[in-house]
């Protein structure tokens, strides 16, 4: 029988504690982040919950230009973000995630990207982003910058 | 001839043709979008020599009538009103800018399921203006002026459970295309930019031989005004900025007021009503979410699996025209290559050279596509279609690929979830 429980907001509470959870599948051994319940490989609803970690790799870079506003097609998905520290986009996966994902990245200058492009990829912390609805969501921030 | 995967054969037997327009257009003054819509649906209707009490039902597509049509929601009575047509099943669509590619499958499948002989596909958008819920709907105002603040339909598109970009921006999904393609094909920065600027002075070629599109000054023509030799030069200037770290201004959709209408009946009363009509040979659709890279990308390979898979043998090259979204430059080219329309890593070069004008090997988006043809959201497919048929009937006017249009393959996207594939071939 599905097991109907809060999916997002035990998520989101456990933003507040500091802990990034996801899923993982009982049946197949996959796990889905942001969590999901339902396994996006198998189908099964037999999901338990999995703390993420603290840190992700990140394979991609992809530094823009935040002050590109284009016409009104195209939005910096900052509006809602307490604090505007610049940031670059960027594409990561957890080690022990399942895809790729997704994720906004600080720490990324015009002046340093290139050589942290060149070395991909690189470990990043988690970097909790506080938006003003009052919760929180998953950035990533590269500090002492370390090839995997 | 290609074999019709329905149950029941479907075709397309009347279309409208209306212009694109704009409602900052002095000449649509006094006007509002029910006018529009009740003119697109009856040019189908006549075009396909039908009167509404023919009509079965309608599906229609429309996604932003809750800001911009006076906060109504599903204005399905009305609106059938307005084309003579109330009293008959309807369906609304709403699912984003792939809402009228969608709405024309379900009219297909309504047809073909044997329950309804005769259907009319319509979709109605105004993405630039509203009115307010306590004025009459000719009451325009920019949408600017929208009293809940500024809306991006950019934005609206996310849903509010993790895919509402939480540090991801929009620009991302359309930039992914081109970083693909970079990553795959070696091509560098600068060819790529070439490439996207080269597209965007195809298609408005093409939309400057196209009555119905709404722009029309060839960029060549914007270069030597503003005094440049050579037109990539000023496509590379800040006459046409950077939006993103890939699309420039000119390679960005080009929204507008869009009303559109398409009738499809069973084959075996086609020719009762026309004498050319054109045949629904199948159709493909996927849905997924922007939260995983490449889902752009992804999406066409699935569309095209999914739709291939029931063609044995099929290639994209067998196809005579390609008509397919391009909301930014990267969509044209990712998908042109992943149906095998154009070569793989090999059809920058088509766009380099100009063989994918109208009158060229290998026609992409006659019409202008919805940088310069014009987009108006849900019901974009719907005027897309409608230029595909008037291809195939070879009644496009200045646009006309001068060629038979037998085979024409139309992909569409919208939201960044879904994509649709639809195969028409003219089989008179």
């Amino acid at each position: 029988m599905y097991p109907l429980r809060p999916i997002l907001k035990t998520y989101y509470d456990s933003l507040e504690d500091g802990k990034v959870l996801g899923m993982k599948c009982q049946d197949c051994g996959k796990v889905v982040w942001p969590p999901l319940p339902t396994c996006q490989d198998c189908g099964s609803y037999n999901l338990d919950w999995i703390e993420m970690g603290d840190e992700a790799i990140i394979d991609e870079i992809r530094f823009e230009d935040s002050s590109v506003g284009g016409d009104y097609t195209f939005r910096k998905a900052d509006e809602f973000f307490t604090e505007k520290d610049p940031y670059c986009v960027s594409v990561g996966h957890w080690p022990n995630g399942s895809h790729q994902f997704h994720a906004a990245l600080y720490g990324v200058t015009e002046e340093n990207k290139d050589d942290l492009i060149a070395k991909l990829p690189l470990k990043a912390k988690v970097h909790l982003i506080q938006l003003n609805g009052g919760f929180k969501s998953v950035g990533f921030e590269l500090e002492d910058v370390e090839a995997k | 001839m290609m074999k019709q995967q329905f149950a029941r054969p479907v075709s397309v037997i009347g279309t409208s043709s209306l212009p694109q327009r704009s409602f900052d257009d002095p000449k649509m003054a006094g006007l509002s979008p029910y006018e529009l819509w009740a003119d697109a649906c009856h040019q189908a209707m006549d075009d396909a020599h039908v009167k509404p009490k023919d009509i079965d039902k309608v599906v229609y597509s429309q996604f932003a009538n809750f800001i911009t049509m006076g906060g109504v929601m599903a204005p399905v009575g009305s609106l059938e009103e307005w084309a003579g047509l109330a009293g008959k099943p309807i369906t609304h669509i709403e699912q984003a800018c792939a809402g009228g590619y969608i709405a024309f499958t379900e009219a297909v499948n309504s047809v073909a399921s044997g329950q309804y002989d005769i259907v009319l596909v319509a979709g109605l958008e105004n993405p630039k203006h509203f009115n307010s819920r306590n004025q009459p709907a000719y009451k325009l105002k920019p949408i600017k002026e929208y009293d809940n603040g500024w809306w991006s339909p950019g934005r609206v598109l996310f849903d509010t459970a993790y895919t509402r970009f939480d540090g991801v921006s929009d620009n991302l999904l359309t930039e992914e295309q081109g970083k693909h393609y970079i990553k795959h094909y070696g091509i560098t920065e600068g060819e790529l930019d070439d490439t996207y600027n080269s597209m965007a002075m195809n298609l408005r070629y093409n939309a400057s031989h196209n009555p119905r599109a709404l722009m029309h000054e060839r960029y060549e023509d914007m270069a030597k005004k503003a005094g440049y030799d050579d037109p990539l030069e000023y496509m590379r200037s800040e006459h046409n900025p950077k939006i993103t770290q890939y699309i420039r201004k000119s390679g960005s959709v080009l929204h507008n007021m869009e009303a559109g209408a398409i009738v499809v009946c069973s084959a075996d009363i086609a020719k009762k009503y026309s004498d050319h009509p054109i045949q629904v040979i199948d159709d493909a659709t996927v849905s997924n979410t922007t939260r995983y890279p490449f889902n752009f990308h992804q999406m066409n390979v699935d569309v095209r699996d999914n739709l291939y898979k029931k063609h044995p043998g099929i290639k994209g090259s067998d196809f005579d025209l390609m008509i397919t979204t391009v909301m930014t430059s990267g969509e044209q080219l990712d998908s042109a290559e992943v149906f095998g329309y154009l070569p793989e890593g090999e059809g920058y070069k088509y766009e380099l050279e100009g063989k994918t004008r109208f009158d060229a090997e290998k026609p992409i988006n006659p019409h202008g596509g919805d940088i310069s043809f014009g987009h108006g959201f849900g019901c974009a497919g719907v005027c897309m279609l409608g230029e595909a048929i008037l291809q195939m009937r070879g009644e496009a006017g200045g646009s006309q690929v001068p060629k038979p249009v037998n085979k024409c393959l139309v992909r569409g996207m919208g939201g960044g979830h879904t994509t649709v594939g639809i195969i028409l071939e003219d089989q008179n």
